[in-house]
């Protein structure tokens, strides 16, 4: 084998001076743009290596020049979202619930914003279409409302919540009567009472009911006389068709011996006042709304 | 439709090669309509954009606007929307027949006078011989100059084609101040780019190269359509003007001039001196003399060269000219043939006729109004405390043209049924546009619980307007009720 190539007369190429038995081998290098271009390649990764985390170590990936995280890019991205939205914020800032519901444009970013909130925020407990859940959570597309439909009151439930920790939260506790208030034959007679609240045509007849006296004591200050309810206490309507926990005896008795409240958080510390009051307008805005 | 035969002799040297491939300038007919058709469609290309046209406080206000955010075509008076899209095929359908019609009348129209590599590279061909003219051919003034002149006439055409897509007034500013969106400086970076390339470099090499229609046109010619086409019969022998011409071309007064003259001339001549005129002329740098050829783009340039000539030596024009291709050898085939009803054209007119008044009938009939109404499925009927049944519609409806007036829904055989739509202050009978182009909401439909319907119930609601108490739309949905009764 001779380390020296030399022309061959019939290819017009050189040989690589490789040579078995007679056979030779023709040199025929890569193309020189290929391999310009594998070289290039490298000379990417190493510095693309250098400067984004890639290296990776025990725990976690080296940092990078760039100090570049996904995390801190998200966090940018937000941030960003959040400038170009400023101007808005600051009209929704600026202005009272009601006040947002009369300026059209402000109202209908507040809408599109509340709805993007009360999926992410509201819609676990309340349903993504504020349907509610019964026997849980109270809908907020009908027109019966707890605490009150208007969208100020609505503006300061979600603020503040209701039966939570905090200093304005909306608090009042439903007796249990079944703990020695009210016996048995007592919780029977109240609830076959309540029941005919709702159905107008017993107006005269229920006064003779045995349940009216117990309810006019134990009752009436919180559901009122003839059970419109109170939205001072969160106390509900009873003379409607609405019955959160039940209709049926069975489970009035059971709300009347343990009575179940819902709860719900102080959302102004979680989101910020501006995001309140655009689910404020939101959930106004869903139907039910006073 | 190879040549046959050459002048004796070396080719002259052309001017053309001395001229760096820019074809000399012809005079005539066809130059001066090429002239027009390049002027006038530049014209409109670049005045397009800035025309404007009053549509009202929620529209843009220019002539011709491709919205693609708000996706939307405006063209003058005319609105179109992403459910047009099929007008597209058809105007595109009408635009292939008219151009495979054309072509199979009058051949290569299209390339030689209104394709844009044609107009722009004619431009720059212009550019080129002005200031040679001006400034010297070989000068280095002039080398300088015309990269600054390409790529300014190069910008110019990528800025006002982005100006399509975005607001031209405001695209300076807005380009300048770093707001304009990405997708425009890209728009406008990679057309001056290809601007420069196709119209100051490559030039004809597009058409002699790149581009597909040359090498599918021959599909649509007949024998009769018209074609540039050397008169070969009358042509040949090629040789110099010193030369006698063929007896069978001249006249008898010049062949008693020949007679004059002692035996008979050892060569003659036909009408043809190789003056390589046409040769230089041509844009594509072909020689028509060899016959109808891809390179050939139809624009009539080297009739005009040879006409010139012809002209300055005392013989008839029309050495070259349009005609059958078979006239190049056949005399008596000389004046075009007028009959335009054959086959080809026939066929080709009648699909774009076809899709023509597809197009109009479709633009004529178009509804002009967006609607939609999604009942709200979660939850799908809300019951109230009085004990009846609402079900809620999202609506969204979008007009196009002249403000309406006030909207109203109805469920037309439901009498019971209660439909009002949700504001920003309660529940109202109706909706008004103002001064908006699309409006959406919420349909409340109430009904009392005993009169509700069970279970799932088709439905169709019904939108007027309510002054007219025109029905604008009748939507199909569905209406939920609880399934057992009180």
């Amino acid at each position: 084998m001779s380390d020296e190539g030399r022309l061959d007369p019939l290819t017009g190429q050189h040989t690589t001076g490789h040579d078995w038995d007679g056979i030779e081998e023709l040199h025929t290098p890569l193309p020189r743009w290929w391999v310009l271009t594998l070289v290039l390649s490298v000379a990417v990764a190493l510095v693309y290596a250098w400067l984004y985390p890639s290296l990776p170590t025990t725990f976690a990936a080296s940092a990078g020049a760039l100090g570049w995280t996904s995390r801190q890019q998200l966090a940018d991205e937000i941030e960003a979202a959040r400038l170009s939205q400023a101007d808005w914020r600051g009209e929704i800032s600026k202005r009272s619930v009601s006040e947002i519901e009369r300026a059209e444009d402000i109202r209908v970013f507040a809408i599109t914003g509340g709805r993007s909130l009360f999926n992410q925020n509201c819609a676990g407990c309340h349903g993504v279409g504020g349907g509610g859940q019964q026997g849980q959570f109270p809908s907020l597309v009908d027109d019966d409302w707890l605490w009150g439909g208007s969208v100020d009151t609505i503006y300061q439930t979600i603020s503040h919540g209701i039966r939570n920790e905090h200093d304005e939260s909306r608090q009042s506790e439903m007796p249990a009567f079944g703990d020695g208030g009210l016996s048995p034959e007592d919780v029977e007679a109240v609830a076959t009472y309540v029941l005919t609240l709702s159905d107008s045509g017993l107006e005269e007849s229920r006064k003779a009911l045995p349940g009216a006296p117990i309810y006019e004591t134990n009752c009436s200050p919180c559901h009122g006389a003839a059970g419109e309810g109170s939205r001072d206490f969160g106390a509900p309507r009873l003379a409607d068709k609405i019955w959160l926990y039940g209709s049926t005896k069975d489970a009035i008795k059971r709300q009347v011996t343990q009575p179940r409240m819902g709860m719900m958080p102080a959302w102004s510390r979680r989101l910020g006042d501006e995001s309140v009051k655009m689910l404020a307008v939101y959930v106004h805005s869903l139907g039910g709304g006073e | 439709m190879v040549a046959e035969t050459h002048g004796p002799g070396n080719p002259m040297p052309t001017r053309r090669q001395a001229m760096g491939g820019v074809p000399a300038s012809a005079h005539g007919t066809f130059r001066s309509i090429k002239t027009a058709t390049t002027t006038l469609l530049l014209g409109l290309y670049f005045i397009a954009p800035w025309l404007r046209f009053a549509r009202g406080p929620d529209a843009p206000d220019q002539a011709i606007l491709v919205d693609i955010p708000g996706r939307r075509f405006y063209l003058f008076g005319l609105e179109y929307w992403p459910a047009d899209l099929p007008l597209l095929l058809g105007v595109m359908i009408f635009a292939a027949a008219s151009l495979f019609c054309v072509t199979s009348l009058f051949g290569r129209v299209w390339c030689g006078f209104t394709c844009p590599q044609t107009v722009w590279t004619d431009l720059f061909f212009e550019i080129d011989r002005r200031i040679d003219r001006l400034l010297g051919r070989k000068s280095g003034a002039a080398t300088y100059l015309k990269p600054i002149i390409y790529s300014l006439v190069a910008f110019a055409t990528a800025f006002t084609f982005t100006g399509l897509f975005f607001d031209i007034t405001r695209l300076a500013p807005a380009a300048v101040a770093g707001v304009a969106p990405p997708a425009a400086y890209a728009a406008m970076a990679v057309l001056s780019f290809t601007t420069y390339v196709f119209a100051a470099h490559v030039r004809e090499g597009i058409c002699l190269h790149m581009c597909p229609w040359p090498r599918f046109q021959a599909a649509f010619l007949d024998t009769e359509s018209l074609v540039v086409t050397y008169h070969r019969w009358r042509g040949e022998p090629r040789d110099r003007a010193r030369v006698p011409l063929r007896l069978d071309l001249a006249s008898v007064d010049l062949r008693e001039h020949y007679g004059a003259s002692p035996g008979q001339p050892d060569r003659l001549r036909g009408d043809c001196v190789d003056c390589s005129r046409c040769v230089n002329v041509c844009p594509t740098k072909i020689d028509i003399r060899d016959g109808l050829q891809m390179g050939c783009i139809g624009c009539g340039l080297c009739i005009d060269a040879c006409n010139t000539v012809m002209k300055r030596i005392g013989r008839p024009e029309g050495l070259v000219r349009l005609g059958p291709e078979a006239s190049a050898d056949m005399p008596h085939l000389g004046p075009p043939p007028r009959r335009y009803l054959r086959g080809r054209p026939l066929y080709f007119g009648a699909v774009a006729l076809a899709a023509g008044s597809s197009v109009a009938y479709g633009l004529a009939t178009r509804s002009t109004l967006e609607v939609s109404i999604e009942p709200q499925r979660q939850p799908p009927f809300v019951t109230l405390a009085d004990g009846s049944i609402r079900n809620d519609y999202n609506f969204r409806v979008a007009h196009l043209g002249k403000a309406r007036g006030e909207l109203v829904f109805a469920i037309p055989g439901q009498k019971e049924a209660m439909v009002r739509i949700a504001g920003a202050n309660g529940a109202h009978d109706g909706i008004s546009w103002g001064n908006h182009r699309s409006i959406s909401g919420k349909i409340l439909v109430t009904f009392p619980r005993a009169l509700a319907p069970r279970g799932r119930v088709p439905v169709t609601i019904l939108m007027t307007e309510r002054e007219a108490n025109k029905p604008l739309a009748t939507i199909q949905s569905y209406i939920w009720g609880p399934e057992e009764r009180p």
